[in-house]
């Protein structure tokens, strides 16, 4: 288990004249220059505000000045306002809220959105011509995207869509109630777990775990390798193994001694393990799930001015600045040896940094199960009771 | 409490004495356990807004730091999430309170036409699952063209409010005496100064209470504010975005000074009326 | 008490006007786009048509009767545990409270400055299985060695009763606090007991307040969802968790408005029939 720099020694650090941490800093220190917009044709024009929305807490903080220091020195550097709005708290709550106007043809002023592929709204946004082509002529930084997250089965060639941040899902554990838990069918099926394990409520989270347990290939859902799944996942809770379906809710419960196990994502247990030593995660032996985090551009945002902040993010020292606060995967290629330079302590823990292990053994749901009506509403009635 | 003297007192032994004790108490104690209870969640918010964790997430006690409280303001956007809380709540809890009280005077006083449909009315918002009422609202916005934020909010919140306040002043109107009006208008007022002298002082508690009732259910919606506020974000939107990731503990130290101010001010009322009252009587 | 004037011009229309003619375009005029909706068809890939499709109601109770009859359920109970709890505190701020009912009307509704998420979280807390609570009941036997309360129906009563008893308070404290403590001592005069007095004279007197508590906790607390999702297991669910994921997951609009309209109907029903039984017109006006 590593240690995890708090936000409160990444200020103090920071604070404390390790200007080192800033974007400027880190140019300065590989004498990179700062290039003004790839301007070529009359259509690439940077538009006066990117209107940007994102989760919450999702970015990198300076509580002394309250502001996000990335989003700073981009505004500096392309003179361009970003006018960020931390009102993503739900994929789907978000998408039920946008589909409104999108389904109008009206545009829902932004420019970048994020939505997780673990859920159905990203390749239903596609599917329904709800988000622009991104601009690639403007990301030559897309070179920096992480092997592994470049061809997902729900936009195999990254037309429409960028990692902002991915996360793992496996399964946490607390030694002190219980052995270690490495397995699915250990979670499901042991007795000396019962009343005591939640699962997650997003079909996109827990159906990899289970068809990997299953022996089954997540990324290609039949009818019969999902009818084995739900049929296992409804045993167990029929014979109250499991406890609930949550969101991220678990944390509290399992912070708390509740639960003794749990399906967890990465980057919560990070935060978690600082305060209580005793909780462990990891993927399942037979296999895990990964999760992305997506920008996309919604219909009428400027695709230019989003494509050149994108292309911003993708700069490894940018990417290092905001995963120093996130915590949660970073997509970007060269990050970690920023880090490593920076705040080792970030950059060598797995669970921020993956091994190339563990990557393979984490697998994306397949996103023609995630919009199928059958499957979804079967998914819906088994955690709705 | 008047006490019964029907009957002979008996011998005032310790017990009885005890037990008259604990029955004139027993209300008061209640009250105090009751209110504990209630309180309870807000003192956990109060306690863990001292707590120092190491990560992100506030739910072990790690150790005991002011920092939080000196740095209240340091997570950008909380505090204009709870400033356009507090706003909107109480501009929605004014006008939801003032329309809603006009019609439960019709609603008790008068009888006409459509009181039935009115009353049902009355009660259909209430029973609206909030998801469906935002999302209808928004399909409503939308079709009007209009700029979500501040406004669209504000109409939302005052929308669901009015049936609150119409139940809340009835509850009042409904065992009030009307003899006290047809006395200061045989005394020569009109209706409107009979309104205003005679009736609203009387009904100014249930206004009141219809004033915090909405107060609080405007403050603490999330489902109705979502789907309408647009680029806002309200206090309840950003808790509920940061419990993601670990609220930090700002968040309980801002929804702490909420409630502790309100205090402040309620006492300080109370206190300044007491002083009052005695220079009166004194001078 | 009160008497009805009939016909007396156009007050009784000009005190409704500002309101009603608010509701009807913020409130009527999204629930027939809502209703426009419950009878359409199709799914969110082909788009939804307009079809009359009154199957939708049909299969919206016969797919989750147990859902629906389980809310009426839960929120019955816990209107019944909220009234219960409330009526002896707000009987203690309207006749004991003095100058400082205020501040204790404002105790009451203090809970809600903190967020639904974080009252349930608290509560979380505090109904921990390895918790204060949960550690005596199972000392006392109430619970089994390894029971449990979160995650139960329990937890989600509680935590529905919980988060609605200022609904419930505050209408009975508006009506208890008008009652004239004169008549209360008349009756004693006339060799009433306390309780005698309380049962015949203030209990009477304070049942306005009682039906617009109910009311004010019964019909929200039906279609309540988040208790559920917290602090219930999959059997605790209620209709509006159904409702929520028919909207924002299975992006079925028909089904979710339909849905609605059940549950509207069913509580309007219910309210009905309280009312009838209570005796409306002198109650609730």
């Amino acid at each position: 288990m590593t240690d995890v720099l708090t936000r409160r020694q990444l200020l103090e650090r920071a604070a404390k004249g390790g200007a080192v941490l800033t974007v400027p800093g880190l140019l300065a220190a590989c004498g990179g220059t700062g290039k003004k917009s790839a301007g070529t044709s009359g259509s690439h024009k940077l538009a006066k505000t990117l209107r940007f929305s994102n989760w919450t807490l999702y970015i990198d903080i300076n509580e002394k000045t309250k502001s996000h220091p990335s989003l700073d020195q981009f505004q500096k550097k392309y003179g361009v306002h970003v006018q960020y709005t931390e009102d993503i708290n739900d994929n789907a709550t978000y998408f039920g809220k946008i589909q409104g106007p999108l389904s109008r043809g009206q545009s829902i002023d932004r420019d970048i959105i994020v939505m997780t592929d673990n859920s159905r709204y990203p390749s239903l946004l596609i599917k329904k011509g709800w988000v622009e082509k991104l601009d690639k002529s403007a990301i030559p930084n897309i070179k920096n995207l992480q092997p592994t997250l470049q061809h997902p089965n729900w936009d195999p060639n990254r037309d429409y869509s960028l990692p902002w941040q991915s996360g793992l899902t496996g399964i946490a554990y607390n030694d002190k109630l219980t052995d270690a838990v490495l397995t699915v069918p250990d979670l499901l099926e042991n007795p000396k777990l019962k009343g005591k394990v939640t699962l997650l409520e997003g079909v996109g989270d827990t159906m990899p775990l289970i068809m990997a347990a299953n022996g089954d290939d997540p990324t290609k859902v039949t009818d019969a390798s999902w009818d084995r799944a739900i049929k296992r996942v409804q045993k167990a809770v029929d014979s109250g193994q499991i406890r609930q379906f949550t969101g991220n809710d678990y944390s509290g419960p399992l912070a708390k001694g509740d639960l003794k196990a749990a399906f967890a994502w990465s980057g919560d247990v990070v935060q978690l393990q600082a305060d209580n030593k005793h909780l462990h995660w990891n993927l399942p032996k037979d296999g895990g799930g990964i999760w992305t985090d997506n920008m996309l551009i919604p219909k009428r945002g400027n695709v230019y001015t989003a494509s050149v902040y994108m292309n911003y993010y993708y700069d490894p020292k940018v990417a290092a600045e905001v995963e120093d606060y996130v915590n949660y995967i970073c997509p970007v290629v060269g990050a970690k040896q920023v880090l490593l330079k920076g705040d080792p302590s970030i950059a060598k823990n797995t669970l921020i940094f993956p091994t190339k292990e563990m990557l393979d053994n984490a697998h994306n749901f397949d996103a023609n199960a995630l919009n199928n009506q059958k499957y979804i509403t079967e998914w819906q009635n088994l955690i709705s009771g | 409490m008047t006490a019964v003297a029907a009957s002979a007192p008996a011998r005032t032994s310790g017990w009885t004495l005890a037990w008259t004790f604990v029955r004139h108490h027993v209300l008061t104690v209640y009250a105090l356990l009751a209110f504990t209870y209630l309180m309870l969640p807000i003192g956990v918010v109060i306690a863990f807004s001292f707590n120092h964790p190491q990560g992100r997430f506030n739910f072990v006690w790690s150790g005991f730091t002011l920092d939080n409280w000196r740095h209240w303001d340091g997570v950008p956007g909380l505090r204009s999430a709870m400033v356009l809380s507090v706003e909107i709540a109480l501009l929605a809890s004014l006008v939801a309170t003032a329309l809603g009280t006009l019609i439960a005077l019709a609603l008790v006083r008068y009888g006409f036409r459509g009181r039935g449909a009115t009353n049902l009315l009355i009660f259909l918002p209430l029973s609206t699952p909030e998801i469906v009422l935002g999302a209808s609202l928004l399909t409503l916005f939308l079709n009007l063209n209009v700029v979500f934020g501040f406004s669209t909010i504000l109409i939302a919140h005052i929308m669901f409010c009015i049936s609150f306040a119409v139940v809340t002043v009835k509850a009042r109107l409904v065992g009030f005496d009307r003899h006290l009006e047809e006395a200061a208008m045989d005394l020569g007022a009109n209706e409107w100064a009979t309104f205003r002298k005679v009736t609203l002082p009387l009904i100014a508690p249930a206004i009141l209470a219809a004033l915090l009732l909405c107060f609080a259910i405007s403050i603490d919606d999330f489902v109705v504010t979502y789907f309408n506020a647009g680029p806002r974000t309200t206090f309840p939107l950003f808790v509920w975005g940061a419990a993601r990731v670990g609220a930090p503990p700002q968040v309980n130290v801002i929804g702490s000074v909420i409630f502790i101010v309100a205090v402040t001010g309620m006492v300080a009322n109370v206190l300044a009326q007491m002083r009052r009252e005695r220079s009166a009587t004194t001078a | 008490m009160t008497f009805l004037h009939r016909h007396r011009g156009l007050t009784p229309y000009l005190l409704l006007a500002p309101g009603l003619l608010y509701l009807g375009v913020f409130f009527v005029v999204p629930l027939g786009f809502l209703a426009y909706q419950s009878l359409e068809s199709g799914n969110f890939d082909v788009g939804y048509a307009f079809t009359w499709a009154w199957g939708n109601y049909w299969d919206a109770i016969r797919g989750y009767r147990g859902h629906f009859i389980r809310s009426l359920e839960y929120a019955g109970i816990a209107t019944a545990l909220a009234l219960l709890f409330s009526y002896p505190l707000a009987y203690w701020i309207a006749f004991r409270g003095g100058r400082w009912k205020n501040l204790l009307l404002l105790f009451i509704v203090a809970p809600f400055f903190v967020t639904y998420l974080i009252r349930t979280l608290a509560w979380e807390t505090i109904l921990a299985d390895h918790g204060l609570v949960v550690r005596v009941l199972r000392d006392v036997g109430i619970l089994d060695p390894d029971g449990r309360l979160l995650a139960t129906s329990v937890a989600v009563v509680a935590g529905i009763t919980y988060n609605f008893l200022p609904f419930m308070a505050l209408p009975l404290y508006v009506s208890l606090e008008q009652i004239d403590h004169r008549l209360i001592e008349a009756a004693q005069d006339l060799y009433a007991s306390r309780w005698k007095a309380f049962l015949r004279v203030t209990l009477p007197l304070s049942l306005p307040g009682v039906v617009a508590g109910t009311l004010l906790t019964f019909i929200p607390a039906a279609g309540d969802f988040i208790n559920a999702q917290l602090l219930g297991s999959p059997k605790q669910h209620m209709i509006g968790n159904v409702i929520q994921s028919k909207f924002l997951e299975l992006t079925d609009y028909p089904a979710a408005a339909s849905m609605s309209f059940v549950l509207m109907a069913a509580i309007l029903v219910f309210v009905a029939a309280y009312s009838r039984a209570v005796g409306t017109e002198k109650l609730t006006g």
